[in-house]
């Protein structure tokens, strides 16, 4: 039986990427991904999840994210939820994918991936909690 | 993720294998501004082997060629996988850099 969820509680501290990717991995392979949406979803996780790891802390504590993956019909779904300072990705100014090299600046330019990539994303923030969720249309479950 | 160098007519080929991500790129960050430093200024980034890339190795590349350019030398990509390409695209990257489809191909560029 395919499990239709997988929930981590992972450190602040990018070294977990392993485990989350591996987590992943499984779950999509379970359900059939193609390597593409695969490799989509990899990437819009990790660019939130690191996101998260530079911008949301203003201490050396350690903190806990907690990174829910579930599918439900053709939607996977990704619930990331964190003790960090208020973000609202959304609201992160597009980069300038345009302009000449000289003034071209990297920022954001992982959540710009993550829109193109996903479907749906909603930030709520909960008390002193963030809580994104994002969605991906899937084929072939 | 491991990086590969091989020097050929006098042009640095770094060849990237595994994933390159937040976890990944300040090796390579490391092992680009190297040769940079060394005075490399003809470089081609093989992307055969490479699976995965994300913001973070984007970062990487644009910071090494906007360094380059100061002193008049390029970077070329190559073998670059569909979906990886897909990454450049909607970065905006493919107008930074020529993106040519083999090693041989990338040698012509200089």
């Amino acid at each position: 039986m395919i499990a239709n969820r997988v929930s981590l509680e992972l450190m602040n501290s990018l070294s977990e990427l392993s485990t989350l990717g591996s987590s992943l991995e499984q779950f999509g392979e379970a359900l059939g991904l193609s390597s593409k949406t695969l490799f989509e979803i990899s990437l819009s996780i990790e660019e939130l999840f690191s996101n998260i790891i530079s911008y949301g802390y203003t201490d050396d504590a350690v903190h806990w994210i907690k990174v829910a993956i579930s599918h439900e019909d053709d939607m996977l779904i990704i619930r990331l939820e964190d003790d960090g300072i208020p973000f609202d990705p959304l609201k992160a100014e597009e980069p300038d994918c345009e302009c000449p090299i000289e003034q071209r600046k990297i920022g954001n330019l992982g959540i710009h991936l993550t829109k193109k990539f996903m479907d749906d994303m909603v930030y709520e923030r909960q008390g002193n909690r963030n809580i994104l969720t994002v969605k991906k249309k899937i084929t072939g479950t | 993720m491991e990086v590969v160098e091989k020097k050929q007519n006098g042009i640095c080929i770094l060849g990237l294998l595994g994933r390159l991500d937040s976890n990944t790129s300040p090796e390579f960050e490391k092992k680009i501004f190297e040769v940079i430093e060394d005075g490399t200024k003809s470089l081609i980034v093989d992307f055969e082997s490479l699976d995965y890339i994300s913001s973070a190795g984007l970062r990487v590349l644009l910071k090494a060629t906007k360094e380059l350019k100061r002193s008049d030398g390029k970077i070329v990509l190559c073998s670059m996988k569909e979906y990886i390409k897909e990454v450049f695209e909607i970065a905006g990257f493919v107008s930074l850099f020529p993106i040519v489809s083999s090693v041989g191909d990338a040698m012509e560029e200089f």
